[in-house]
């Protein structure tokens, strides 16, 4: 009997084995978590049934063309429409996008199946499988297997093999592996990181196809089931620690097997409803708390949050005002003069308005993403209608309620917090499910399917069965919660949570840890929500277990993002859209589809606009002013700016900070503000104006051929400028060693060199041929290499596959450095730094790069090493590559320099060769006097 | 924002472009030539599920009646169904949008396993019509189930008709052994208990019930579940295996797992008497044999209430596939013209009412019969059997009723 279990649950792991690795694989070469995996298997599940069924092809080949075409082109749409974006927008947009696709993409499916009249996909559909149909049954190890299942476990064995060999084997793996190692170092390596991770997208999407069509024969059309695959894959993945194929895949098969002896052996726990199908709920919480600890972020894509600038902010406090009161003031008119139902209509939209309020103060100020605020607001409801039904006064029983909702909040808060990010949003996620699939099937908290009546809330004069009196009661509670908003985001606490959201790094330097006060602010955030689910129960008179479902908790969270999530008004605004939508396309008959696809769609505006619609407004109306405004300046500034072509007006407005870049360990940007002392302005500026002549004439002087050079180079972060206009040559066969203090713009110049940072103005010049435009991986491949600062090397490959990824044979680096011959095999992490080093180095010496930029190459390394190191340069210039020194440590830079520049302030303020430097000239340079 | 304010005139546009109707003071939704009434279903739904067809259903029964010139001279106006998405918020937001803006008399036909509008409706004293699956319309004054409540409170008549007729049908219940898999969910457990309850009054002996499987998709797996209902019988299979378990992928997978595990006996589900399964040839294999449960007389019947049921739907939509929910839908809209010819032609909500809940009682060969306010708490107690053989299904009992016995 045991052996039958593990046998036949094997063949259904099968299924969450192949799904769970498309997700593991997609998540970890691009960091983008894709909710909508079960999503594209259901649509892959659909078009085959429809090849097969409407346009009568073989299953074979409708199998093919589903998992093998469709599936794997969709994921290269969706990685050009939305993946591709996503990967730069901060987690919210991430989480938010992919869960409007999963809301929109079936519903797209399901509505060109109605609008082009092809077979019905509804629960009478019975797809077939891809063997014979009906299915044959076998014996297998004495357990009764059909072919259908026999074709799920080969499929899944051949597809487990073939990525083991594509990752392993084939370059296209070798540079997928190299860029969720490191992507910024692999783009520049020259591995083309867009490309990779359409491909990761397409490889995973195909997965997800292939698992789609695999299940269907079980599962049937059904969007919700695919749901449920997908947390079971979830729960592999997160097993595979959303890093390992191979574990995830074995994860997959595991949870079969577990599923299977939970149905077979566990009889007594038949009088909990719902535990057992929650079992790989269940085994996502755990995993997420136990395996999840304390893990940086996988992919480097950007994590921080940093709230978008204030575009309002110099706009008077009642013009800001004037709108929302107009609003306000329309809104009052149309409820005391409007008919009932569309009265009713607005007061459910406050009703949602409030709930979403929550998330206001989760996401918009937390920074943390929670699925389960449809959970929270049940909660309290159900509890609410609990303790009401129980005899307790009515108002008691809201508080209850709203206590309830606080209590799981903390409850889910405390283990998870600590996880971080997605972490903490799969955690919510399982709690949703939990809620709606255990607790809330308990009788007696629920009960049952009938659940609690509620009675209106009598004020005396008047009761909210009254939508009007709804309307005014939901806008007074709706601004009491924006006022405790407000307050709590001028509070200590507020104020430190935004700091850590925006920049986590500096935020622990600066001794500011936020648990406690994320803990306080998730558990605000729930008992906002359950003040809403108690308001929703009360307006609608009842409430049921099925009244708030999780998936509506998704929707909410889509749509309030898209409206902006950081202020009480996008949530206002939120509400009303949710309420007011769908009686729209009531009114103008439009399919319920149609609803869906465009919340769902939400998700890929959100991956350009991540700050939401009203956020957008404002930014749209400060950029017209500020071009009318530039015009002005630029009119009155002409004459001064001529003297500096490449120079535009515009970053003139700055003043006179300078601000460098310093990507830390993870890839993350922490922003590093140097502030120069009101003192030393003028001087830099004279030494500027002074100074820069040179460097230009001396640069024209050599202008010719094979030359590497950087032309009035303007260029910085956002809307903070660090490059100034940096002009540099190096030639083949020389070392140009740029100097300058900390802060000073060598990294970004470096950088910029690479391609890995954008110009504002200016040009990138190889060769006398224009390559500004260029990515970095172009550049590389043309020669153009930069070893980074800290180590250039991917700690997740082995030395081996390290060299591969710019050698295609790794055999002369080894004869020239033994020393890694002999540790091949080696994790390129585990080698010492001085190790890393030369790792880095190795395949320059190999096969020489037209030009090398160094960035801080002696940076932690022992002075034997240091020395090795630079006998590599020197090696390097006599075979004819011109190389580009960055050193804060001015010494050993010096000792290989033929020529020497001096930054500040974002200028090469002196440039020249290496023998007119002295002692004078390097204090002037780093201390910024003369 | 100005956006909120761009809501708000939105909502106003629609309210201002829906005023028109309400004009009058009277009974709202009837007029002296018509009455208007419409429906909620779920029509389309995540899972697949889906009870549009009672639309066409209701549709063809009101056509008949407003060809024989209405109700007491007034015609049906119906304006078709709202589609809930078996999202209990959505329907009720339906129900609000019926009475409140299309201002409708009544609801017909209402058939949507998690309608939310129940409360709005009671509160409002707003009839509706339809299939009472659920306890939302038990012990309520204004849900009138075709059947009755089927979901009742403890205590209250709970159906034996399944059972009964089993047992007539299979020539006796003593010694028969059954067994009643239902889903992880409160409400297939709560028809677990209903349902074992019909057969043991019937005489068969319970050999077990199981609520292991998961509610929200079929197991991709099967064997724990096939394993132990082959053992369940002292260690062999039982006589009898009832489903509880709606979905037909469901059945399906179960049947068919079943039958590859070497299961010979019945059975039996309330779900399965479908054509459309018939079409796939892995349907109809599964389902053959299958004894499905009704709660209709079925359409294969040679009742003249049948021939007049297809009779209408061929005339109000030609072609259409007969399947359970248009009948439901068809019957739901017969007793609610019954009782309107019962109240007469001096029409409003409370004589309408008053005329439901007065020891209202209506047979027809259809459904039965049906006695409010009785029904509002009990089932009506009958059903008919019909099988699948050899692709096609046939009536193995026709409609009758039994009594109802105190559900523990």
């Amino acid at each position: 009997m045991i052996l039958g279990y593990v046998v036949s649950g094997l063949v259904t792991g099968a299924v969450f084995a192949v799904m769970g690795s498309g997700l593991t694989l997609s998540y970890a070469a691009t960091g983008v978590f894709n909710f909508a995996h079960g999503a594209i298997g259901f649509v892959s599940a659909l078009l085959f049934y429809q090849c097969n069924v409407a346009a009568g092809l073989p299953s074979w080949l409708s199998a093919l063309l589903a998992a093998g075409v469709f599936a794997p082109a969709l994921g290269y749409l969706l990685h050009r429409a939305m993946f591709g974006g996503l990967a730069r927008a901060g987690e919210t947009a991430q989480i938010v996008g992919t869960i409007g696709l999963t809301i929109a993409l079936p519903a797209l499916g399901l509505l060109v199946v109605d609008v082009s009249g092809l077979p019905p996909a509804d629960a009478t559909s019975l797809p077939r499988g891809i063997g014979p149909h009906p299915a044959v049954p076998l014996d297998v190890l004495g357990v009764r297997l059909d072919t259908d299942q026999l074709i799920t476990f080969g499929a899944s064995a051949v597809t487990a093999a073939g990525l083991w060999a594509f990752m392993r084997h084939t370059p296209y793996g070798l540079r997928m592996r190299a860029c969720v190692d490191r992507r910024r170092l692999a783009t520049l390596r020259g591995i083309d990181a867009d490309a990779t991770s359409a491909v990761a997208w397409m490889l995973g999407s195909g997965l997800a196809g292939l698992a789609g069509v695999l299940a269907v024969p079980v599962l049937g059309l059904d969007a919700t089931a695919y749901t449920v695959l997908l947390f079971a894959s979830a729960t592999a993945a997160v097993f595979g620690r959303l890093r390992s194929v191979p574990w995830t895949f074995a994860a997959g098969l595991a949870l079969g097997v577990v599923q299977n002896l939970v149905a077979g052996y566990t009889d007594f726990l038949e009088e909990i409803t719902g535990l057992r199908t929650a079992v790989p709920v269940i085994l996502l919480f755990a995993g997420l708390v136990l395996l999840n600890r304390s893990r940086e972020r996988v992919a480097g894509s950007a994590a921080e949050d940093a709230p978008p600038p204030d575009h309002l902010a110099g706009v008077p406090v009642w013009r800001r005002r004037l709108p929302w009161a107009l609003s306000l003031a329309a809104l009052l008119v149309f409820t005391a003069t409007g008919p009932e139902y569309y009265v009713g209509v607005a007061a459910h939209g406050l009703v949602l308005a409030l709930i979403f309020c929550s998330f206001v103060v989760v996401t918009g100020i937390g920074g943390m993403v929670n699925l389960a605020q449809a959970a929270f607001a049940a909660m309290a409801a159900l509890t609410c209608g609990w303790a009401f039904a129980s005899g307790l006064p009515f108002v008691v029983a809201i508080a209850l309620g709203v206590l309830a909702a606080c209590a799981v909040g903390m409850l889910v808060a405390l283990p998870a917090l600590r996880l971080g990010g997605r972490v903490l949003t799969l955690a919510t996620l399982a709690l949703a499910l939990l809620a709606d699939q255990v607790l809330f099937q308990v009788d007696a908290f629920s009960n049952g399917t009938i659940g609690w009546p509620l009675p209106a809330l009598g004020f005396g004069f008047a009761d909210t069965s009254d939508p009007r009196v709804r309307v005014v009661l939901l806008l007074a509670l709706i601004g009491l919660v924006a006022m405790l908003i407000r307050n709590l985001e001028r509070s200590a606490s507020g104020r430190a949570i935004l700091a850590v959201r925006s920049a986590p790094a500096a935020a622990v330097t600066s001794g500011l840890s936020a648990p406690r006060a994320k803990i306080m602010l998730f558990v605000l955030a729930s008992g906002i929500a359950g003040l809403g689910g108690a308001l929703f129960a009360i307006s609608k008179g009842s409430i049921t277990a099925t009244d708030l479902p999780a998936a509506a908790g998704f929707v909410w969270l889509a749509v309030v993002v898209l409206q902006g999530v950081r202020r009480v008004g996008g949530a206002v605004l939120g509400g009303l859209v949710a309420a007011v939508f769908p009686e729209l396309l009531a009114a103008w008959d439009v399919s319920a589809h149609v609803g869906a696809i465009l919340f769902g769609a939400g998700g890929m505006i959100l991956a350009r606009h991540p700050d939401g619609v009203l956020a957008q407004l404002a930014e749209q109306r400060h950029r017209r002013r500020r071009r009318a405004g530039s015009r002005a300046t630029a009119a009155a500034t002409v004459p001064a700016d001529a003297a500096r072509p490449g120079t535009p007006s515009g970053a003139r407005d700055d003043g006179p900070e300078a601000v460098a870049e310093d990507r830390g360990p993870a890839g993350g940007a922490v922003r590093v503000r140097d502030r120069v002392g009101g003192a030393g302005t003028p001087v830099a500026a004279s030494a500027a104006s002074a100074a820069s002549p040179s460097p230009v004439a001396s640069v024209e002087a050599d202008a010719g051929e094979g030359v590497f050079r950087l032309e009035g180079i303007v260029a910085g972060y956002g809307d903070v400028t660090v490059l100034r206009g940096i002009d540099l040559a190096v030639r083949p066969g020389e070392v140009v060693a740029l100097l300058g203090a900390n802060g000073a713009g060598k990294s970004t110049t470096c950088a910029v060199a690479a391609g890995d940072v954008p110009v504002t103005a200016g040009r990138v010049l190889l060769d006398g041929a224009d390559v500004t435009a260029w990515p970095a991986h172009r550049r590389a491949r043309a020669g153009v290499v930069l070893a980074p600062e800290g180590r250039g090397v991917f700690p997740g490959l082995t030395v081996e596959e390290n060299l591969r990824t710019w050698l295609p044979d790794p055999g002369p680096a080894y004869e020239r450095m033994p020393q890694l011959a002999a540790r091949r095999t080696v994790l390129a992490g585990a080698l010492s730094g001085g190790e890393q080093q030369l790792l880095t180095l190795a395949p320059a010496l190999v096969r020489p790069p037209r030009v090398l930029i160094a960035d801080e190459p002696s940076l932690g390394l022992a002075p034997l090493v240091v020395r090795q190191v630079f006998e590599v340069f020197a090696e390097l210039r006599r075979r004819g590559v011109a190389l580009l020194l960055v050193e804060e440590k001015a010494t050993e830079a010096l000792a290989v320099a033929d020529r020497v520049a001096f930054v500040r302030l974002g200028r090469v303020v002196w440039s020249g060769p290496r023998s007119e430097v002295d002692a004078d000239r390097l204090t002037a340079a780093y201390l910024g006097v003369s | 924002m100005p956006a909120v304010a761009l809501v708000v005139a939105l909502l106003a546009g629609c309210a201002a472009q829906q005023k028109a109707p309400g004009a009058g003071g009277g009974t709202p939704g009837v007029t002296d030539t018509t009455v208007r009434v419409g429906g909620v279903l779920t029509k389309t739904s995540a899972s697949g599920y889906s009870t549009k067809d009672a639309e066409i259903g209701a549709r063809a029964r009101f056509e008949r009646a407003n060809a024989a010139g209405g109700v007491h001279g007034r015609r049906i106006e119906f304006l078709g169904a709202e589609d809930d998405g078996q999202d209990a918020a959505k329907g009720d937001a339906a129900a609000k949008k019926l009475v409140q803006k299309d201002e409708v008399f009544a609801l017909v036909p209402v058939h949507a396993p998690n309608f939310g509008g129940a409360a709005f409706l009671e509160q409002q004293g707003v009839l509706w019509f339809g299939w009472a699956t659920g306890p939302q319309w038990c012990g309520t004054r204004t849900g009138f189930g075709y059947n009755g409540c089927l979901a009742p409170k403890k205590g209250a008549g709970s159906q034996t008709w399944w059972g009964r007729q089993m047992a007539e049908l299979l020539g006796g219940a003593t010694g028969k052994s059954v067994y009643v898999q239902t889903s992880d969910s409160s409400g297939s457990k709560y028809g677990g208990t209903t349902i074992s309850q019909s057969f043991t009054a019937a005489g068969f002996e319970l050999a077990g019930v199981n609520s292991g499987l998961p509610a929200a998709a079929p197991p991709p797996d099967w064997l724990p579940y096939v394993n132990k209902i082959m053992t369940s019988d002292g260690g062999g299979p039982p006589d009898v295996v009832v489903s509880v378990i709606a979905g037909t992928k469901f059945n399906v997978g179960l049947y068919a797992a079943l039958k590859r595990a070497g299961y010979r006996g019945v059975l039996t589900d309330a779900t399965s008497y479908d054509t459309a399964i018939l079409a796939d040839p892995a349907g109809a294999e599964a389902l053959e044999g299958v004894i499905a449960a009704p709660m209709f007389e079925p359409f294969e019947s040679t009742a003249p209430e049948i021939a007049q049921l297809k009779a209408d739907v061929a005339k109000t939509a030609p072609g259409t596939r007969l399947t359970q929910h248009l009948a439901i839908g068809y019957w739901a809209a017969d007793i609610f013209l019954d009782m309107l010819t019962k109240t007469g032609r001096d029409l409003t909500r409370e004589r309408f009412l008053a005329t439901g809940n007065g020891s209202y009682s209506y047979e027809n060969a259809g459904f039965g019969r049906i006695r409010y306010p009785r029904d509002h708490s009990e089932p009506n107690g009958c059903g008919a059997l019909v099988k699948l053989e050899k692709g096609a299904f046939t009536v193995a009992k026709s409609m009758k009723c039994f009594e109802n016995v105190p559900l523990r």
